[in-house]
């Protein structure tokens, strides 16, 4: 039994879940049942459910902001300050979510399964020019912002922009964006912080979602004991992938934010507090309103989210 | 300057459907080559508006992203029709008569299988796009400001079927040259009499 | 039968398809749509009742490739630079580049020859894409080499040639497409192809007065032209500098402080300059509406080369040949530099076959990691490297590298995509002769792409600077 595998981009901290799953898995049939990863030759990333869809290959990875119509359910975990504190809770979250029966309906439209998360700490924003101090100083900025983030980012009078990670460097070279929000390996590997002035550092306006899914039919065609090899070696993965994100990506971050001699930024409790009245409200209460109309139980998914996010605190 | 044409014509009903034909794939090109225009203008606006107004227009990506198959696929029949989808032709170039429109007649069947498949997987792609019950139709959106994409993806299988129609006139063109030693509707390899005509066209055009 | 088995096999289908006249973009898509066909079938074993699921996934696979491909923002810049192309035709600036240059160079053996490549060279300021740059020169410099005796093919040679002058000198959109790929600074390449566009013109002379000085017969120098002459042929080449400019100020700025835009916008206004200078010059909407269908039909014509091409490149992606590619370069022992020498020959192989950009997109996920390795990896110290130039110099040495070669190929049989252009646009030429007229240029093009190896300061010289 062969799997083909749809990531992109190349081998990163994003990916370690999925290379040790493969790992775990051959292993544990004695190479019977292996996971054949492809950066980039099987699909392009915004049409991986596509091809999950048709069954072109039988596991994927994707991002719920590259098409929210397509995985509307999802995209609850992409809302403005939510509040998540640690990538457990989001791995915890996530799972909640996506074994939710409007997800798994949801998803099941293409034919796929949500196996595991690929959690992301919060995005923060890495800027040239003059540091802001408070939030009035967002008031025109230009940013480089996407989905709950980009909402948020307008609700202080920030000009949000989207375009694809590859673009964002020459964006900031050129002065077309000022500012730009990523998670830290991202600041790291697309380079921003080469020009960067700036670093906020508990600004942390959300996180996108990016689920690992497998083909249903190809899933339910497996034996049991590779089912059982597959499924039990979820948590192992995702461990795998949590210890390395919280210890070689982050302990190169401050150092190399030091390097550079990037100004951190931090806001005062008031600042953060003013700023999701502002704009985390709005954005939930826009996203409830669209997605029950499109015939999502959206209130009951969000409820879901921010229910568990305030039992856990 | 626009490069002389190299299809024959008479009076034939083959002959008659090409010219409608071309009619259509005129128009589909041109709206090709409006979206470029297009997108020049709206490059303009973008800069302009972020420049001078402080107000970037929202989703400039997206709409890119939504005039390039626009771009692409319009046209591809017009340029099938013309002739001007490149080829190696130094084996086909030394053919002539029947022989020469037998091997048309094989690599545009070819071409024709291809595209009747493509436009099956095209389709397949905008319905996946598409969904009756859901707002503005969409089940896939763009990144920036959630477009939908089904009527960027629909293009495909549109410009695609016109090309199919384009090819199956083409069979039937070589077909006839196969049976009859000549024919009419096809791109011409040029002969010397027929370029120096084209040369003296061309020549009307710029004077 | 292994997957990188049926890789080899289709590989090798394609190029009888193209050899047997099949246009190329088709005969990319069915060879990469048989290909999936066979890949999926192999899965299943070859049962009868199962080709028909092989083949509908296949379709679908590949009928993915078209919209998603195509609908992305870096390559818009390739219509646009297009139409750049045939608006600076209307707007007169072809013409008035030819006449200056024929006024003040022409008196030089070889001169009109020597002049067309010094006007492709001003002209591949305000243009983008190497074939359309052939296309316009192609109808205002032929005529005139033949009227005072030249060579025919030879004539259409310098054309095809001179036009690959345009991808090297910026604004490119193979240099943009290049940066895309490998994620490096677009503004840093652009600026590193200045020099080496302009090295490769003074190298094309040089051949051409060198040619003109042996054979007999060739083409004869053009002089009498009064002082007053040549200065009155300048003005109406200047608004190219004002276009330039607005160019060069969106992508990097030459004043200190930020870049106007990013290259795509800095494009669509160079575009929309020339049109409004084309407007000025009597451009109405006939000419503009001959323009829009001239530039639709490259633009097609090019479009439909990259997502053929890329449904061959999907089909690759499920062969893995590229990952079988990758481990056994990286598994070599030879010299860094004979491996980097190696990889430029093959890409002169395989360039015969494919059209610049195809080749760029199938090989450089593969090639341009291997090669950044090679030289000691990304963030390597120019000290420490094998080449002697730290990790995002490589990668702009590189890419120059990379997009000579992908223009060598332009004029290399058998597809040259410059000389189909030429000989599409000359009715009275045919393939074969622009490819016979071309030939001296590859030597040109070798020594060009030796010295840029030998003494990467060419290259890197102007974007240290930055
Ligand atoms: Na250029
Ligand atoms: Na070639």
């Amino acid at each position: 039994e062969e799997w083909n595998v749809s990531l992109w981009g190349a081998p990163r901290a994003f990916t370690a879940h999925v290379e040790k799953l493969a790992e775990l898995v051959s292993e544990k049939t004695d190479g019977e049942f292996t996971l054949n990863i492809s950066y980039g030759g099987l699909s392009n990333n915004r049409e991986n459910l596509d091809g999950i869809s048709i069954g072109a290959f039988e596991m994927a990875q994707f991002c719920a902001g590259y098409h929210r119509d397509k995985n509307p359910s999802i995209t609850v975990l992409e809302l403005p300050f939510l509040g998540v504190s640690s990538l457990e809770q989001e791995v915890e979250l996530s799972m909640a979510v996506y074994n939710h029966p409007a997800t798994v309906e949801d998803l099941g439209r293409w034919n796929a399964k949500l196996l595991m998360p690929s959690p992301l700490p919060q995005y923060n924003i890495v800027g040239v020019g003059d540091a802001p101090s408070t939030l009035a100083d967002f008031e025109g900025l230009s940013v480089r912002a996407t989905g709950g983030i980009g909402a948020a980012m307008e609700a202080v009078g920030a000009v949000p922009t989207s375009m694809s990670a590859t673009e964002v460097r020459q964006a900031m070279d050129s002065g077309v964006v000022k500012a730009v929000s990523f998670a830290p390996h991202a600041h790291m590997s697309f380079g921003t912080i080469e020009n960067g002035t700036w670093w906020t550092t508990n600004l942390n306006p959300g996180t996108v979602n990016c689920p690992v899914v497998v083909n249903t039919d190809a899933f339910e065609s497996l034996s049991d004991a590779h089912r059982e090899a597959l499924m039990g070696s979820v948590d192992e993965a995702l461990d795998h992938y949590i210890a390395n994100y919280n210890g070689a990506t982050m302990e190169a971050w401050g150092p190399a934010l030091k390097e550079r001699g990037i100004e951190e930024v931090t806001f005062a409790d008031s600042e953060i507090e003013a700023f999701k009245s502002v704009a985390a409200a709005p954005a939930a209460a826009a996203w409830i309103e669209q997605n029950s109309a499109a015939g999502l139980p959206a209130q009951e998914l969000y409820d879901l989210v921010t229910g568990m996010i305030a039992g856990d605190n | 300057m626009a490069t002389a044409s190299l299809v024959l014509e008479d009076d034939s009903t083959l002959s008659k459907l090409d010219l409608s034909l071309l009619k259509l794939e005129r128009v589909l090109a041109l709206v090709s080559g409006l979206a470029v225009f297009s997108l020049m203008l709206l490059a303009v606006f973008s800069v302009s508006g972020r420049n001078f107004a402080n107000a970037p227009l929202p989703g400039y990506v997206d709409w890119i992203e939504q005039a390039m198959p626009l771009i692409s696929f319009m046209g591809i029949s017009y340029v099938m029709r013309e002739g001007a989808h490149i080829r190696m032709d130094i084996l086909v170039g030394q053919l002539r008569g029947r022989a020469l429109y037998l091997a048309e007649l094989i690599t545009t069947l070819a071409v024709l299988l291809l595209m009747v498949l493509l436009v099956w997987g095209t389709w397949a792609h905008f319905q996946r796009s598409f969904d009756f019950g859901a707002p503005m139709w969409s089940r896939d959106s763009s990144m920036d400001i959630a477009l939908p994409l089904w009527p960027a993806k629909l293009l495909a299988p549109v410009a695609f079927s016109v090309l199919c129609l384009r090819l199956c006139l083409q069979i039937w063109a070589y077909a006839r040259g196969v049976v009859t030693g000549h024919t009419v509707a096809v791109p011409m390899i040029a002969d010397a009499a027929k370029q120096a005509q084209m040369e003296a066209d061309q020549l009307k055009d710029e004077g | 039968m292994e997957p990188i088995e049926i890789g080899l096999w289709v590989t090798g289908g394609l190029l009888v398809l193209v050899v047997l006249g099949m246009r190329v973009a088709f005969a990319a898509g069915l060879a990469g749509l048989v290909g999936l066909v066979w890949i999926f079938w192999a899965r299943k074993d070859y049962g009868f009742e199962d080709l028909g699921w092989a083949v509908g996934i296949a379709a679908k696979t590949a009928g993915q490739v078209p919209h998603s491909k195509v609908a992305s923002q870096a390559l818009s810049l390739i219509p646009t630079f297009i139409l750049i192309g045939y608006l600076a035709y209307h707007a007169g600036l072809t013409k008035a580049l030819f006449e200056a240059a024929k006024k003040w160079i022409a008196w030089v053996p070889g001169g009109l020859a020597v002049s067309t490549v010094f006007a492709t060279a001003g002209f591949a300021a305000v243009s983008g894409a190497s074939v359309a740059t052939s296309a316009v020169f192609a109808r205002i410099a032929i005529p005139e080499m033949l009227k005072i005796g030249y060579n025919k093919q030879f004539a259409a040679g310098v054309v095809a040639a001179g036009g690959t002058l345009a991808s090297l000198i910026p604004p490119s959109a193979i240099l943009v497409i290049y940066a895309i790929i490998v994620e490096q600074d677009v503004g840093m390449l652009l600026l590193a192809g200045f020099i080496p566009g302009a090295f490769s013109a003074f190298i094309y002379a040089a051949l051409i007065i060198g040619m003109a000085l042996t054979i007999k017969g060739f083409g004869p120098p053009v002089s009498g032209f009064t002082w007053k002459e040549r200065f009155l042929s300048l003005p109406p080449a200047l608004p190219i500098i004002f276009v330039v400019v607005t160019i060069i100020c969106f992508v990097y700025n030459p004043f200190g402080g930020d870049a106007w835009g990013t290259p795509t916008e800095g494009g669509a206004i160079g575009a929309f300059v020339v049109f409004l200078m084309a407007l000025y010059q009597g451009m109405r909407w006939p000419e503009l509406k001959e323009s829009l269908l001239e530039t639709a039909k490259l633009s097609v014509m090019i479009f439909t080369i990259i997502w053929g091409v890329l449904i061959y490149v999907r089909f690759l992606g499920f062969a893995d040949l590229p990952g079988a590619f990758s481990d056994w370069i990286t598994s070599l022992t030879m010299s860094p530099m004979l491996i980097l020498v190696c990889i430029l020959l093959a890409y002169a192989v395989l360039g015969m076959f494919m059209d610049a950009i195809g080749m760029l997109l199938l090989t450089l996920p593969v090639v341009h990691p291997a090669i950044m390795a090679l030289n000691g990896g990304a963030d390597v110290a120019a000290a420490d490297s094998a080449f002697g130039m730290s990790g995002p110099m490589c990668a702009v040495w590189f890419g120059i590298l990379v997009v000579k070669m992908a223009e060598f190929c332009l004029i290399t049989p058998p597809i040259g995509l410059n000389c189909f252009v030429v000989a599409g646009v000359r009715d009275d030429l045919t393939v074969q002769d622009v490819f016979k007229g071309v030939t001296p240029f590859f030597i040109a093009d070798g020594i060009t792409i030796a010295l840029l190896v030998a003494f990467p300061s060419i290259v890197l010289w102007l974007p240290s600077l930055a």
